[in-house]
């Protein structure tokens, strides 16, 4: 998320705006002819290599890619890649068969015929008739039924739209924007490590835990740079198999040098297979497992006793009644107030006296001086019995001694004590937490409870360790660290002024509230770039953000709650979106509970689609009414900017096919044409549900800054490119795209790397501040959070993200901590779970029809919804592997390689009587309620092993596009057949609290034995109809093939600045 | 000369890159693969449990059964470098090596096998080790140049997700191959043959005995 704006570039933008001409005379002549492949290639008939970054999953590994005649003929892994050292992963291999796809969308479609994937058609429009549909459809709907009516959907798979959807939406009044991934993957994540540290999480999947990969390459250890990691833990997370070639090949070198791996993981991942210690969790009971290992950690003062006394609020005395800490100034008076109010001085127990007393933050020496905190305590304060923030986890952990982690989380207790000893016993160690938590119940626990076991460790910003910053250490004198807290580490806050500033104090917020002008300034020179009548208008967006009420940690990334989105489709309350911009792939591959958004949709619940994505899925094929064509990674430039570790590498556009364009570009086009049509009718347009006009509110559209995120044309996009890469030795003289092509051909070093000592740094919270003080951390108390005090307060008004304004307190039946957030890891109720022997307390009741638990995780071969579609994967995998311990296959009857069928409630329905089923099966086999809630149960290949537990299933999503290809006869949208998603549990209020996070694992099914599906493919010679020589299935004949196809090798399209006409 | 892969299993994640590396390299049509993944999968109980993964190609044995089969003189042992190659210009597709491999199925036409029957070409092809990249190689790869032919390496080998592969001679001690036995065996770890009746193996795999026992194919 690079996409920081600044005063300057904004006018730049506006500037360029003003010299806008029409869309209609720009594009005369741009498609008709077709050009010379480019870049033409200085060595005509030979191979020239161009350095890039695959696009093929969340990270990024350098690559190479070998041009011959205009056509993408080998890509290979860069060896100077720090981490992936030369590797790269299936996933990148087949770009090729992604980009030149017979399925590859090359021009803007219209649909033809009714929604669905039976009869599906499409026309070809240009791009003026496609921009001007869009924005039609939605200023039409916005006009007739206020802002609200409008919105957008993103996803993580192949097209990151981010940006771009969540601004979409806000800029034209709306606030509804989903994203699949989201609660579900990665924001519990990274938000709790903003919550308790305002530093990285522990994801390595997403680029957070960079630190055990350091050194690897030959070129930095050279440089002095080590490898310090030792002891990594993996929680729930499959590095090798997620980012298949860069931390698989980060893992390997790893354990290759000696470093011990944990990997908790219900399934016998790689990582496990290789790992030092294996905990094979049951799905869903980690939080229960996290608390054994505070138990032992507290009890045997294993943890780092310096750090937590004096960098965690562990010792801080917390009041009973508000939950909150004491302040020293509620016990002591305003004089105990030492340091700056910015620093809150709060109340502990002094171990040398016993007695309660201040503690003040600062240099632990200093105030050791003063008091000497202690950890477990309890002690009266202003009459209350209060426990330190240490005794509160400690007592939440009470139950789970080491034998009752075993029973519930089916790990033997030997197996645990061995992996607390080797990861306490470290000298530094580090977390690594993966999804699996954002996708069940404790999405919040559990990353609470790992940062805050790396935190009591004093595993922070230590060499090894993997709560680590990667840039350069703040100057001596750098003030107090705070956080702006809204939207993607508080940028939204710092562009809207929307939000809390947390470690500034509350004047100093307030002063910056009411310093934002009555009317807009241009002249001003940095944010927000807002007057008080928009920053009322988007903070009330905030407030009706649907299910924001419940789950106010969504905010961290501006996103809605999605099983509450689809019931606002499906009722129309509180109110309903009708025309929606996705710009993302499969919704039904990724989707929780996709037969319920499947009839949400189809019932009418959406009055027009707009799609954008370089291929029809699924979704596109089912339900999208107009699809623009986006460019896929070999063509798009700055698509990658995530670099690998210290090394960035540039993302040419090394090819152009057909009318292909930037995935930033369609979203600003639509804005700008929609805002015209809209600004006006400012006066009878109504914002939202205020029942007030646009022009009654004091604003008009784009509100903001509209569209944020990436550039509005090629040419800039080459510029940005250009712009970075001319700091390459010998590019310095770099002005045109051909000339920084020209540079990089067959080039093996065209890379930047950043200097070690400017990346790999440590201690950051020991440099002396303004104050004297260590700089500390960017939260209220200056120190680590284990105690995640910020969820109290934001369960109770949306504290910090909706300030100035305040959002309704949750339903307190909601909160697991006495009606609150829990800012501790606690066992919450799974919903859904297996028989477990005294388990009773924390589980729901248990079913009998459903009494498999199964969870999933990724498998080499995709990247969410991404790759079905490559024939060189699909007859490796050609369909989804269940896999099922040999004891309880042999107990249903199964065997390896059979065909099998799952279901779930989500395919029974909730009425389902089990009385009513025949025969001795184990199987269900009664009446399926029919609602709009169930579809049918999915089918996939059995895979039995010892590698999951007895009674534990495990299967990756899936779904199959050969579903609507030409040559079947019949068509499904391919979404149903053997996609877990049709059975996960997004439709249950078993939400996370925070998040909201909905469960996609560790749930409970029913399998049998079953067949293959009807038109799904599964012999390796089914897929040809997927290779590239075939006819691409949307353009014409006279077209034919999309690779070597030179009629398709075209120039980027030439969009003007602002299609639809000026601002 | 004995040029070979030598694989280390303690890295090998089971990813199938190399698969699909090699069948863009050589062009090899659906439902043929000139090498392959076996997941070789645990014994035991859960979850006291280990696997392992064994990527299965041409073995390249020094008694060549598959040439001693060949009627036509397709398979054969290339002069210069020894490797053991198919002519698909001479070869009719009559099949006859496939029994005479130890390490193929029958037919070269289910995994795990290292010699495939081509339906459409009517020929049996497998892994050539690249020799139209590696011919001169010496198996240690010029990274500043990877299409050095003097220094190439396979393209599985090349882009293996987890660098398990490992090409050259192993009659030449500076190759790679040869290096990183001789790593593997002062480390203590184990080197291992996929021993089979009537071959000799030129093909070498590391595993530590504390990832996994050597189960060899596993069936």
């Amino acid at each position: 998320m690079q996409d920081t704006l600044t005063r300057r570039s904004f006018v730049k933008a506006a500037a360029v705006a003003g010299a806008a001409i029409t869309m209609s005379s720009a594009l005369a002549g741009c498609f008709n002819e077709s050009k010379e492949p480019e870049p033409s290639g200085s060595s005509s008939g030979g191979r020239d290599y161009y350095t890039s970054i695959c696009h093929g999953c969340i990270q990024a590994c350098p690559c190479k890619v070998y041009l011959q005649d205009g056509v993408v003929v080998k890509i290979e892994g860069h060896p100077d890649a720090p981490t992936s050292l030369g590797s790269l992963c299936l996933k990148g291999l087949n770009q090729i068969h992604t980009c030149y796809s017979p399925r590859r969308v090359l021009y803007p479609l219209k649909r033809t015929g009714p929604r669905g994937a039976a009869d599906a058609a499409w026309e070809r429009i240009s791009w003026d008739e496609a921009i001007e549909l869009a924005a039609s459809k939605i200023a039409e709907a916005i006009e007739k039924y206020g802002t609200y009516a409008f919105f957008c959907s993103v996803g993580g798979g192949g097209a990151y739209s981010f940006m771009q959807a969540m601004t979409l939406p806000m800029a034209l009044g709306s606030p509804t924007v989903f994203e699949p991934g989201c609660a579900q993957c990665y924001l519990p994540r990274i938000a709790v490590g903003g919550y308790m540290y305002g530093g990285a999480d522990q994801s390595i999947a997403d680029c957070a835990v960079l630190e055990p990969f350091k050194g690897l390459a030959p070129k930095e250890a050279a440089k002095g740079v080590t490898q310090d990691t030792k002891v990594l833990v993996l929680w729930a997370a499959q590095p090798s198999v997620s980012q298949t070639a860069q931390s698989g090949r980060g893992m390997a070198e790893l354990r290759a040098r000696g470093c011990k791996t944990i990997v908790v993981d219900p399934n016998f991942s790689p990582d496990a297979v290789k790992a030092t210690i294996h905990l094979p969790v049951r799905p869903g009971s980690d939080a229960a497992l996290i608390l054994a290992w505070y138990r032992i950690i507290l009890d045997e003062k294993l943890y780092d006793e310096e750090f937590t006394k004096f960098f965690t609020n562990m010792p801080f005395l917390i009041n009973p009644a508000t939950k909150l800490p004491w302040l020293a100034t509620e016990v002591f008076g305003a004089d105990a107030q030492t340091t700056d109010p910015n620093t809150p001085v709060y109340v502990c127990v002094d171990e040398g006296t016993g007695q309660v007393a201040p503690l003040p933050f600062g240099d632990p020496a200093a105030v050791k001086a003063q008091v000497n905190p202690q950890v477990l305590a309890t002690a009266t304060v202003n009459g209350a019995q209060s426990r330190t923030a240490a005794q509160v986890y400690r007592d939440e952990a009470d139950p789970w001694t080491l034998e009752k982690a075993e029973e519930f989380c089916w790990v033997p207790a030997s197996r645990i004590r061995a992996a607390i000893d080797l990861y306490a016993g470290a000298a530094v160690a580090g977390i690594a937490n993966g999804v699996a938590s954002d996708m069940e119940e404790t999405a919040s626990q559990v990353p609470v409870g790992l940062v805050g076991l790396d935190m009591i460790m004093g595993y922070v910003n230590k060499p090894g360790a993997t709560l680590t910053q990667n840039n350069a250490l703040p100057p001596e004198g750098s003030p107090r660290p705070t956080r702006f807290w809204n939207g993607f580490g508080g940028m939204f806050g710092q562009m809207y002024g929307i939000g809390y500033e947390v470690g500034a104090t509350e004047e100093a917020n307030a002063a910056r509230i009411a310093a934002i002008p009555e009317v807009w300034d241009p002249s001003m020179q940095s944010p927000p770039f807002m007057n008080q009548s928009t920053l009322y208008a988007m903070n009330q967006l905030l407030l009706d953000r649907l299910g924001m009420k419940e789950h106010k940690g969504l905010y961290e990334w501006c996103h809605s709650h999605i099983p509450t989105v689809r019931e606002a489709l499906e009722t129309g309350e509180p109110f309903h979106p009708r025309v929606w911009f996705d710009m993302s792939g499969n919704k039904f591959a990724v989707l929780g509970s996709a037969g319920a958004w499947y009839n949400a949709i189809m019932n009418g619940g959406a009055d027009f689609i707009i799609c954008q994505y370089p291929m029809i899925t699924s979704f596109q094929v089912e339900a999208a009414d107009l699809i623009f064509p986006l460019e896929e990674w070999l063509e798009a430039t700055g698509a990658s900017e995530f670099g690998q570790l210290n090394y960035r590498y540039p993302s040419p556009g090394i090819i152009h096919l057909g009318e292909t364009v930037p995935n930033s570009v369609p979203p600003k086009r639509v804005c700008d044409a929609a805002s015209l049509k809209l600004n006006e009718k400012l006066g009878t347009v109504t914002f939202g549900a205020t029942g007030k006009s646009m022009e009654e509110m004091g604003i008009q559209f784009p509100l903001g800054l509209g569209v944020l995120g990436g550039a509005d044309s090629e040419e800039s996009i080459w510029q940005s490119q250009i712009d970075t890469y001319k700091a390459v030795p010998g590019a310095e003289n770099v002005t045109t795209k051909e000339e920084l092509l020209e540079a990089m051909k067959n080039r093996p070093d065209f890379y930047l790397p950043t200097p070690p000592e400017e990346y790999w740094t440590y201690g950051q919270h020991l440099v002396k501040a303004a104050d004297g003080l260590p700089l500390g951390f960017a939260t209220e108390s200056r120190k680590c959070e284990v105690y995640a005090q910020i969820l109290i307060k934001m369960g109770r008004n949306g504290f910090p993200y909706c300030y100035p304004r305040e959002q309704a307190h949750i339903d307190s039946r909601l909160g697991s901590f006495g009606g609150d957030y829990s800012p501790i890891c606690n066992v919450p109720i799974q919903k859904e779970a297996p028989q477990v022997a005294n388990g009773d307390q924390y589980l729901g009741k248990y079913d009998p029809d459903f009494p498999l638990a199964i969870t999933s995780g990724r498998v080499y071969y995709f990247h969410h919804g991404t790759m079905r579609h490559a024939p060189f994967t699909r007859e490796l995998y050609p369909a989804p592997h269940v896999r099922i311990n040999p004891k309880t296959a042999a107990e249903y009857g199964i065997a390896n390689g059979d065909w099998v069928e799952i279901s779930s409630r989500r395919t029974q329905g909730t009425n389902y009587d089990p009385s009513k089923a025949v025969g001795t099966e184990l199987s269900y086999s009664g009446t399926k309620e029919q609602n709009t809630k169930t579809a049918e149960p999915i089918r996939g290949i059995a895979f039995v092993a010892e590698v999951v537990a007895p009674g534990v299933l495990w299967m990756e999503r899936f779904w199959n596009p050969e579903c609507y290809d030409s040559s079947q006869s019949s068509k499904t949208g391919g979404w149903q057949e053997s996609n877990i998603n049709v059975i996960t549990n997004a439709v249950d209020p078993n939400f996370n609290e925070v998040f909201g996070s909905y469960t996609n694992r560790g749930f409970q099914v029913n399998i049998k034995k079953s067949s293959r599906p009807d038109r799904v493919w599964f012999e390796p010679k089914e897929f040809a109809p997927f290779l590239p020589e075939n006819k691409n299935e949307y353009l014409p004949d006279d077209i034919g093939v999309t690779i070597s196809n030179k009629a398709l090798l075209t120039e980027p399209v030439a969009f003007p600045v602002a299609a639809g006409g000026e601002l | 000369m004995a040029r070979t892969l030598v694989i280390d299993l303690d890295r090998c994640s089971g990813c199938d890159s190399c698969v699909v590396a090699c069948k863009f390299e050589n062009g090899v049509t659906l439902g043929n693969y000139w090498n392959t993944v076996v997941p070789v999968v645990p014994v035991g109980t859960h979850p006291d449990i280990d696997m392992y993964w064994l990527p299965l190609q041409c073995q390249q044995c020094v008694n060549s059964p598959c040439i001693a089969a060949c009627p036509t003189g397709a398979s054969y042992r290339d002069q210069e470098n020894g490797v053991v190659l198919i002519d698909k210009d001479i070869c009719q597709g009559c099949k006859t090596c496939l029994p005479a491999c130890p390490y193929s199925s029958p037919e070269g036409n289910v995994k795990p096998s290292v010699r495939w029957y081509n339906e459409e070409a009517n020929v049996v092809e497998k892994c050539t080790l690249c020799n139209h990249l590696t011919a001169t190689s010496d198996g240690v790869e010029n990274i500043e140049d990877t299409t050095d032919p003097a220094h190439a390496v396979p393209p599985c080998v090349h882009n293996c997700s987890c660098k398990a592969r490992h090409y050259g001679d192993l009659d030449d001690p500076a190759s790679d191959a040869s290096q990183v036995i001789a790593q593997a065996e002062k480390d203590g770890r184990g080197v291992h043959l996929v021993e089979a009746e009537g071959a000799t193996p030129v093909a070498r795999y590391i595993l530590s005995a504390d990832i996994a026992a050597w189960r060899g194919l596993g069936v």
